[in-house]
C-alpha cells in the first residue's frame, strides 16, 4: 500500500510553527477564462487531478515530533470566490484540506497553505487543472506541455522530493542583513484589500531594458524608490532612516533543475541604504540587478540553504517534542523571519500555455498574502501580453501602490486598475 | 477612463480611483461597476465552541445542584454549598460567558466581572456576619476595577503611547497598593506603610522607566527591537 503521508519539505516546516489564530502564510493562484467558469465541470476536474498530485490534496496533522500532510480521500468542493483573496485559513480547515478551489464568474483561483508549496508549484496545479476542466468543456486534448502534467501519469519521485536536502550545502552561507524599514497603517481585520495593476508586459520589459536590468529587478528597483520616498516624507531625519530592501523569492528549480511540486524558493534581499545618499532609479536597478546576480548563484544559493537544513537534521533537534520545536521556531522567526524585508515583490515570471488552451485563458495571476509583520505585499505573473501585478494590503492606506502605479505610469508603462475596495466594509 | 491624479486606466463605472480615492467623472453617465471580486464573506471558524460551552455549562450547573441538594439533606439549609454555587457563578461570569459571543467587549465584560467579585465578597461578608466589606472589600475592589477598565479602555482606543499607558498603570498600581494598605488599616486596626511602600517602590521604578523608552526614541526601539513578540 502506497504511503498516504509525507514529511514536510524544509521550507515548510516553519509555516505551520508560526500560523496564528489570524495569520496564516497563504497564496493564490488564478486563471481567468474567457467564458463562465461551469461549477459542476470545475469539481470534476479536481477530482479527476487527486490521483496526480498525491502532495495537494492534503490535511496537515501533528505528530509528536513533527508536524506531517496526511493524504485526504475526498477532494476539496470547489467554492464561490469571497470577497477578498486569501481569507484566513484557521486550523480546522488546514486540518481537513489544506487548498482551496474557488471560482468566480469566468476565474479559477487555488489557493495553497504554503507549507505544501510555492507558487511555481501552485501554478503547476492551476495550469493542470485549467487544462483538466477546458478538456471537459470542450472535449478536447490538451498536451502535457508548457508546465501542464499528464494526469494519466502516475506521479514521478522526484516531484514529491524535498528538494532542499539534495541541494543543501554542508557549510552554511552567513550573511548579515540589515534590519529593515517596515511601513503600517490602520489595519483592517476581516478583509484585505488586493488591487490588480494589469499592464502590457512588452512595454513593461522595454522600460525594464532601458534600465538594463530584469522585469523582477525593474519593478523591485521602482519599489524601493517608492519606498525610500514614502520613508523619507514619515521621518524627515536621515539619521532615524532604515535601510530598505525588497524581499524577492528565487526559484530553485531552474538554478538546480530539480522538478520538486514541493517548495523550493529561497529569498534574497536587494536594496539600499538612505542614509549613504540618495538614489536615482538607474543607480537603483543598478543595485538591485547586480545584488540579484551576486546572490544567485547555484553556490550562494545552496549556502544559504544550509542553514535551515542543518538544524532539522540535527538528531538533538529531531528528538525535541514538536511543542518545543513550534516555540523555538516561533521565536527564531519572530526575530529573523520579517526582518529583513520591507515587503516581498514575488514574480512567478512569463508563463505559457499550450497552443490549444491558450485562445481560452485571458490572464494568469498570482496573488501572496501580507506577511504577519508587514501589511503589503506584491505579486507578479505574465502571461500573453498581459502582465498582473497583485498589490495586497490588510491596511486602509493604499500610498504604496499609488506611488508604485503611478510612478509606472511615469515611465512610460500604461496601467490599468482593478480593485476589490468596493467590497470593503468597516468591521 | 484615466484617474486624473495617478494617471492609471480604470474600469468604467468605478466612482473613485481606488489608489487615490479622487473621484472619477464619467461623461457617459453611470455604468454599473466591474466587481473583480464576490460579495460573499468567508465564515469564520468559530462554531466548535457552541457545543462545548454547553456541556460545561450543563456539568457546572450538575454539579451545583448536587451539592445544593447533599447540604439541604445533610445541613437542612444551603450551608456551604452557598459559597460553592456563587463561586462556581463567578467563574461562569467571567470566564465562560464571554466566550458565548463573537466579539465581546471587554469595556462591557472586564467591569462586570469587578461588579460580580464585589457581589461574592458582599455574600459571604453577609453571610459570615462580618463587618468588613464596606471598609475594607467595597473600596479594594472597585479601585483595581477601575484602574484595570482604564487601563483596557486605553489599550484599547489609543493607537500611538501604549509606553506611557503601561508606565502610568505600573505608578497606579504602585499608588493603589498605599490605598489598600490605608483601607486595611482603617478595617482592621492594622499598622500602616508595612508593606505597601515596597510595592510602590518597585512598581515606580518599573513605571517611570517605561515613561522614559515613551519619551527617548532610541531606547524605545531597542526594546521594541529586543521584545518583539
Amino acid at each position: 500500500m502506497a504511503k498516504t503521508w509525507m514529511r514536510l519539505d524544509n521550507a515548510a516546516l516553519i509555516f505551520p510553527a508560526t500560523r496564528k489564530s489570524k495569520w496564516v502564510n497563504c497564496f493564490r493562484v488564478s486563471a481567468t477564462l474567457r467564458e463562465a467558469v461551469d461549477p459542476a465541470l470545475l469539481q470534476q476536474a479536481v477530482n479527476d487531478l487527486k490521483p496526480r498530485f498525491p502532495s495537494m490534496f492534503v490535511r496537515l496533522r501533528k505528530g509528536v515530533f513533527w508536524y506531517y500532510l496526511e493524504q485526504i480521500d475526498t477532494p476539496p468542493m470547489v467554492h464561490q470566490d469571497y470577497a477578498f483573496p486569501l481569507p484566513h485559513m484557521g486550523a480546522q480547515e488546514i486540518g481537513t484540506c489544506c487548498l482551496r478551489v474557488l471560482y468566480f464568474e469566468n476565474r479559477i483561483g487555488v489557493e495553497f497553505f504554503h507549507a505544501l508549496t510555492d507558487g511555481t508549484g501552485g501554478m503547476i496545479f492551476l495550469k493542470t487543472l485549467t487544462a483538466r476542466y477546458l478538456e471537459l468543456a470542450h472535449d478536447i486534448r490538451i498536451p502535457a506541455t508548457d508546465g501542464i502534467l499528464d494526469r494519466t501519469e502516475a506521479p514521478q519521485p522526484e516531484e514529491l522530493e524535498d528538494s532542499f536536502q539534495r541541494y543543501a550545502s554542508k557549510y552554511p552561507l552567513r550573511i548579515k542583513e540589515n534590519e529593515v524599514k517596515h511601513f503600517g497603517g490602520t489595519r483592517t481585520p476581516g478583509f484585505q484589500f488586493l488591487t490588480t495593476g494589469i499592464l502590457p508586459t512588452d512595454q513593461l520589459v522595454k522600460a525594464a531594458h532601458r534600465y538594463d536590468a530584469t522585469v523582477t529587478a525593474f519593478l523591485a528597483a521602482v519599489m524601493a524608490q517608492v519606498l525610500l520616498e514614502k520613508q523619507a516624507l514619515e521621518e524627515p531625519r536621515l539619521s532615524l532612516q532604515k535601510p530598505i530592501q525588497i524581499c524577492i523569492p528565487v526559484n530553485l528549480r531552474k538554478l538546480y533543475g530539480s522538478r520538486t511540486l514541493r517548495n523550493f524558493a529561497l529569498t534574497v534581499y536587494p536594496g539600499v541604504d538612505p542614509r549613504l545618499g540618495s538614489y536615482t532609479l538607474e543607480e537603483l536597478c543598478k543595485a538591485v540587478t547586480s545584488q540579484l546576480a551576486a546572490e544567485v548563484t547555484p553556490q550562494k544559493m545552496a549556502g544559504r540553504m544550509a542553514p535551515n537544513v542543518n538544524p532539522a537534521n540535527n538528531p538533538l533537534i529531531r528528538a525535541a517534542p514538536l511543542f518545543i520545536k513550534n516555540i523555538v521556531m516561533q521565536l527564531v522567526y519572530n526575530v529573523r523571519g520579517e526582518n529583513f524585508g520591507c515587503l516581498n515583490v514575488s514574480n512567478l515570471g512569463r508563463q505559457t500555455l499550450p497552443e490549444n488552451m491558450a485562445p481560452f485563458v485571458e490572464r494568469l495571476e498570482f496573488i501572496i498574502g501580507v506577511q504577519q509583520t508587514y501589511s503589503n505585499n506584491c505579486s507578479v505573473a505574465s502571461f500573453g501580453e498581459t502582465t498582473c501585478v497583485n498589490m495586497i494590503r490588510n491596511i486602509r492606506e493604499s500610498d504604496i501602490e499609488r506611488r508604485f502605479f503611478s510612478r509606472l505610469v511615469e515611465l512610460g508603462v500604461p496601467v490599468s486598475i482593478e480593485s476589490n475596495e468596493c467590497n470593503y466594509r468597516a468591521q | 477612463m484615466y484617474c486624473v491624479k495617478c494617471g492609471v486606466r480604470l474600469h468604467d463605472g468605478v466612482e473613485r480611483c481606488p489608489l487615490c480615492q479622487t473621484p472619477v467623472w464619467n461623461p457617459d453617465g453611470a455604468e454599473p461597476a466591474h466587481r473583480s471580486f464576490s460579495a460573499v464573506y468567508p465564515e469564520e471558524e468559530n462554531r466548535r465552541r457552541y457545543p462545548i460551552l454547553a456541556f460545561l455549562t450543563a456539568i457546572l450547573i450538575a454539579v451545583d445542584l448536587a451539592l445544593l441538594i447533599f447540604c439541604l439533606r445533610i445541613y437542612g439549609k444551603v450551608a456551604w454549598s452557598g459559597y460553592v454555587m456563587l463561586a462556581t457563578a463567578v467563574v461562569y461570569l467571567i470566564v465562560f460567558l464571554p466566550l458565548w459571543i463573537n466579539k465581546p467587549h471587554p469595556l462591557v465584560f472586564v467591569p462586570l466581572s469587578f461588579a460580580v467579585v464585589g457581589g461574592y465578597l458582599l455574600y459571604i461578608c453577609l453571610v459570615t456576619g462580618g463587618h468588613w466589606f464596606l471598609p475594607f472589600a467595597f473600596p479594594v475592589v472597585l479601585i483595581i476595577g477601575l484602574i484595570t477598565t482604564a487601563a483596557v479602555a486605553c489599550y484599547r482606543y489609543l493607537r500611538h503611547g501604549k509606553l506611557f499607558v503601561t508606565g502610568g498603570l505600573f505608578l497606579a498600581i504602585g499608588g493603589a497598593a498605599m490605598l489598600i494598605e490605608m483601607f486595611e488599616a482603617i478595617a482592621f486596626g492594622t499598622r500602616m506603610w508595612t508593606w505597601s511602600l515596597y510595592v510602590v517602590a518597585g512598581f515606580a521604578t518599573v513605571g517611570i522607566f517605561l515613561l522614559l523608552a515613551g519619551i527617548i526614541r532610541p531606547l524605545r526601539e531597542y526594546l521594541e527591537k529586543k521584545f518583539f513578540l
